[in-house]
């Protein structure tokens, strides 16, 4: 529900906010996060930010400003701001005015449990992950956060829309004085969905099957990617799917609507009441949201587009609400077995865009990598780097396992992907 | 009313060892035009006060906007409460800050013309028109113009004493041009780095000659070829890509935090540990790299870091040997420094500070050497301007760099356009393969900003420098 000072800082915007047009947000974010490293808490900090933003348009002169206070004076200072930039602006021969009334989707973004969880409770989670790692004789490394946010969304054209939302996150690495290195991670939106002890279970798992790596040739391998690689890595689509730059030429999208540029094993999508996830209802700049089909069975079906380019080209515009990455029924054993040998990767990391236009990404591998043979995990590799094209990747998966919710807002499979290109070997 | 007192006070009264708050008061400015069409024009304000209190050896920090004596107050307490939490779980182990002094002082950044108070239509006019200049050539299909202004209005007071009050500005222009044809889109972009100074540092940037050159290179890579295999051959960079080389392979491996593993969970940690400093060879004789927040126009140029500590100037690499660490006063003592070289920074009241990279420079080579001297000098090699696709391990030792516009050198010869070229090495062999670095008449700073570190992720902005400089036999070439 929303709060009495958000409703009484959105009458006084619009009392006062004499543009043509108009449109603001209103968020609050209470936020506790507590830093570990080296088996001790070297950050705690604890508070709630606010924050304002509004747009105003004379014709189509348009200026922006934000505070992060509710208080009159500060919102008086922000009308001000935005109102005098529009009147002093150049016009702007695209502008959109304010997007007009819309059905908002119910989500379900915000768990009371959550809410009630305290600052001991994730004090005490950090002591439980401290206490493993000195049994291991190693250090332990992370993060805990909660957050729990409001968002509210209004302009003059009738657009109206109020979201709640909560998320528990703890990333924890695990490290000796050596070379063994692993790290899970997850974030929930209901802290109850979250046990420390299936995820000290499987970060210690995934620790103790550390070996001293060996180094390996670069080339083409087969891969097993757990979902955090699959997450770091297929989620450069977020920016890739764009139409603008897709129509002009620029990515590899190009006239892709309706080519399979992925192969049969590749679907993502976005669903609004998908189990467990979150997903944001309505935009920033006010587009309500629904799901979404963006490429399914390898088929590109839709790319996302912003009110000024919809406009521009005559289409509804739209945006990625959630990430989904369709999976399968495979296990890792399965997949191991598949394959006469290859790597299972934990996690990459420093993913860069080596060309927008070919959809090529580079990045290394990160908190562990093994090589399996014959269905078995023999030793640890040496870290690699990877140059690889996003749809190239999508087309050789040969398994895919189940879909895992490792953050809030994206579930995606294990995948089993064969010929990935490792082009550069590391020293450790 | 005197919050800053309040506080301390009454930090001081509920048992902290020590006690800091910023008040500060963020203002930044985006203006982002997109082809011809005004995305952005946005005027942001985040202020409020954050307190850092150390109790029984352990961080806590909280952090509001509202300024009331009750507000503050409860703001320390719960500052408080959440470092009696931390040590509960951080039992016999306790920070001890470096010595540090307290200073009553202020500091403001030099500037002839106050971004913010120039008139809005002027910037958007001068944006617009090198969005015109390179839309009108044919080729280019996309062109993109970011200008950022931000300043900064700081109060920092601790319990040592200090009252400290700083206002700092940075202004930071860059645009991009693509190219396209039915093959290919090849980007360029226009990135001399953002500067604490005002307006006048654009105006004296010549921006649309400037426009011109970044639309007809775009065009020129477009129709370039790409390099083949990788091999071998000599790199020659500008001091452009060398800012964000060296900011990646020898600023982040050089700051404490990491190197004592305090980043282990999302930014990594350092090859470049304790046992090393005064004997590991991180470069050749000729590399010598200089930490310095004194830098005139570096953006971590502030006076004090919010440490409270003094900006100095040290080698971090003397003689191609690693010499000392970039640190905080929470940091240093954990290597056996009594002192902090004052690294310590956050982004907003609400952050945490944490261990940032200083200002850091490549010194001028001694002898005079000018880019067109070391380019006749080359017999097979690649002249690279810019910076594009930066990518590292996480313990700052393997990388794979790109840049934005490439020419094929032979015999001493600039020969032909590249586009899509990379290079790889690792520390040491990189700085090791430096053999050549201009005078100091091509020195350049590059001012980066948002470097992005932390969990929660913060940005910071710091300056770097050098002259072009030659490095011998590293592997260049196409992505595969």
């Amino acid at each position: 529900m929303m709060e009495k000072q958000f409703q009484t800082a959105a009458k006084f915007i619009e009392k006062n906010c004499s543009a043509d047009d108009f449109s603001f947000y209103i968020y609050k974010s209470d936020e506790q996060r507590t830093r570990y490293a080296q088996n001790m808490i070297t950050q705690n900090m604890s508070g709630v930010k606010y924050g304002v933003g509004l747009c105003v348009a004379y014709g189509n002169k348009s200026g922006r400003a934000s505070v992060n206070s509710l208080d009159e004076n500060e919102l008086k200072f922000l009308i001000k701001t935005a109102q005098d930039i529009a009147k002093l602006n150049k016009p702007d021969p695209e502008y959109v005015p304010s997007s007009s009334k819309a059905k908002i989707p119910v989500v379900n973004n915000l768990s009371d449990n959550t809410v009630k969880f305290s600052m001991k409770e994730m004090v005490d989670i950090i002591g439980r992950t401290v206490e493993n790692a000195e049994k291991k004789k190693a250090f332990v490394s992370g993060i805990v956060t909660k957050t729990i946010g409001d968002f509210y969304l209004k302009n003059k054209n009738g657009f109206e829309g109020f979201t709640s939302g909560s998320q528990f996150e703890n990333s924890m690495t695990l490290a000796d004085n050596k070379t063994r290195e692993a790290k899970v991670e997850r974030s929930v939106k209901d802290v109850n969905d979250y046990s420390i002890n299936k995820e000290l279970e499987q970060l210690n798992s995934r620790f103790d099957a550390l070996t001293e790596p060996k180094k390996i040739e670069i080339g083409k391998y087969n891969v097993i990617l757990r979902p955090q690689a699959v997450i770091n890595f297929f989620s450069f689509l977020l920016y890739f799917l764009e139409r603008k730059n897709a129509d002009n030429g620029i990515s590899a999208f190009h006239e892709s609507v309706g080519k399979n540029m992925f192969g049969k094993n590749f679907s993502m999508v976005s669903k609004l009441n998908e189990k467990g996830l979150t997903a944001e209802p309505f935009s920033w700049d006010g587009i309500a949201a629904r799901d979404f089909n963006w490429i399914v069975n390898g088929v590109v079906k839709e790319l996302y587009t912003d009110r000024s380019y919809a406009k521009k080209i005559g289409t509804e515009p739209n945006f990625i609400p959630n990430f989904i990455i369709r999976g399968g029924n495979a296990t890792e054993d399965e997949m191991m077995k598949k394959v006469k040998n290859g790597l299972i990767i934990n996690n990459f990391w420093y993913i860069r865009t080596v060309s927008l236009r070919k959809n090529e990404v580079t990045g290394l591998t990160r908190d562990g990598i093994y090589y399996f043979e014959n269905g078995k995990i023999k030793h640890s590799v040496n870290n690699l780097r990877f140059n690889e094209v996003l749809h190239e990747a999508a087309k050789n998966i040969l398994l895919l396992g189940k879909e895992d919710n490792i953050t809030s807002s994206a579930k995606v499979p294990t995948m089993l992907i064969k010929d990935f290109t490792f082009a550069d070997t590391t020293s450790f | 009313m005197d919050y800053l007192s309040i506080a301390l006070d009454c930090a001081q009264s509920l048992g902290a060892e020590y006690a800091d708050i910023r008040i500060q008061k963020t203002k930044s400015e985006l203006i982002y035009i997109e082809d011809m069409g005004l995305k952005h024009t946005n005027m942001s304000i985040i202020h409020g006060y954050g307190i850092r209190v150390l109790k029984n050896g352990s961080w806590g920090f909280a952090h509001s906007n509202t300024f009331t004596k009750h507000d503050v107050i409860k703001t320390v307490e719960q500052a408080m409460k959440v470092a009696e939490m931390s040590a509960k779980i951080n039992n016999r182990k306790s920070f001890t800050l470096a010595y540090e002094r307290g200073y009553i002082d202020t500091y403001s950044t030099k500037m002839e013309i106050d971004p913010f108070k120039v008139p809005l239509k002027e910037k958007v006019e001068l944006m617009l028109e090198v969005n015109k200049t390179m839309l009108n050539y044919a080729k280019i299909r996309s062109v993109f113009f970011v200008l950022e202004n931000v300043n900064d209005d700081k109060f920092f007071a601790s319990s040592l004493g200090s009252r400290i009050h700083s206002n700092i500005s940075h202004t930071y222009p860059r645009f991009e041009a693509t190219a396209v044809n039915e093959k290919d889109s090849q980007p360029r972009m226009f990135d001399k780095g953002g500067n604490a100074a005002g307006w006048e540092y654009v105006l004296k940037m010549n921006l649309i000659d400037k426009a011109v050159q970044t639309a007809e290179e775009a065009i020129i890579k477009l129709e370039a070829d790409e390099p083949g295999e990788i091999r071998r051959r000599d790199l020659i960079l500008d001091p452009f890509n060398l800012g964000l080389t060296m900011h990646e392979s020898v600023g982040h491996p050089t700051e404490l935090d990491r190197v004592l593993g305090w980043e282990a969970d999302y930014a990594g940690v350092s090859f470049a540990t304790p046992e090393k400093l005064k004997n590991y060879r991180y470069g050749s004789d000729i590399v010598n790299f200089v930490g310095d927040n004194t830098l005139p126009y570096g953006l971590a140029t502030a006076g004090y870091d919010d440490d409270g500590v003094p900006g100095q100037k040290w080698y971090i690499v003397k003689d191609g040997i690693l010499n000392e660490y970039g640190t905080t006063r929470d940091t240093a003592p954990l290597i056996g420094e009594n002192l902090s070289r004052g690294c310590s920074r956050a982004t907003h009241y609400y952050d945490f500070p944490i261990n940032r990279i200083p200002n850091l420079y490549l010194e001028p080579g001694k002898k005079p050497l000018s880019p067109q001297e070391l380019i006749s000098d080359t017999e097979d090699g690649i002249y690279i301007e810019g910076k594009r696709s930066f990518s590292i391990d996480q313990h700052r030792v393997n990388f794979q760099f790109s840049g934005d516009m490439f020419w094929e050198i032979k015999n001493g010869k600039i020969i032909r356009p590249l586009k899509d070229v990379l290079y790889k090495s690792n520390n040491p062999e990189f700085w090791n393969s430096c053999d050549a670095i201009c005078d100091e008449r091509y020195w350049k700073d590059y001012g980066v900003f948002g470097c992005g570190k932390g969990q929660p992720m913060q940005s910071s902005n710091m300056t770097h420098g050098a002259s072009t400089s030659r490095f011998k036999n590293i592997r260049v070439g196409g992505s595969k």
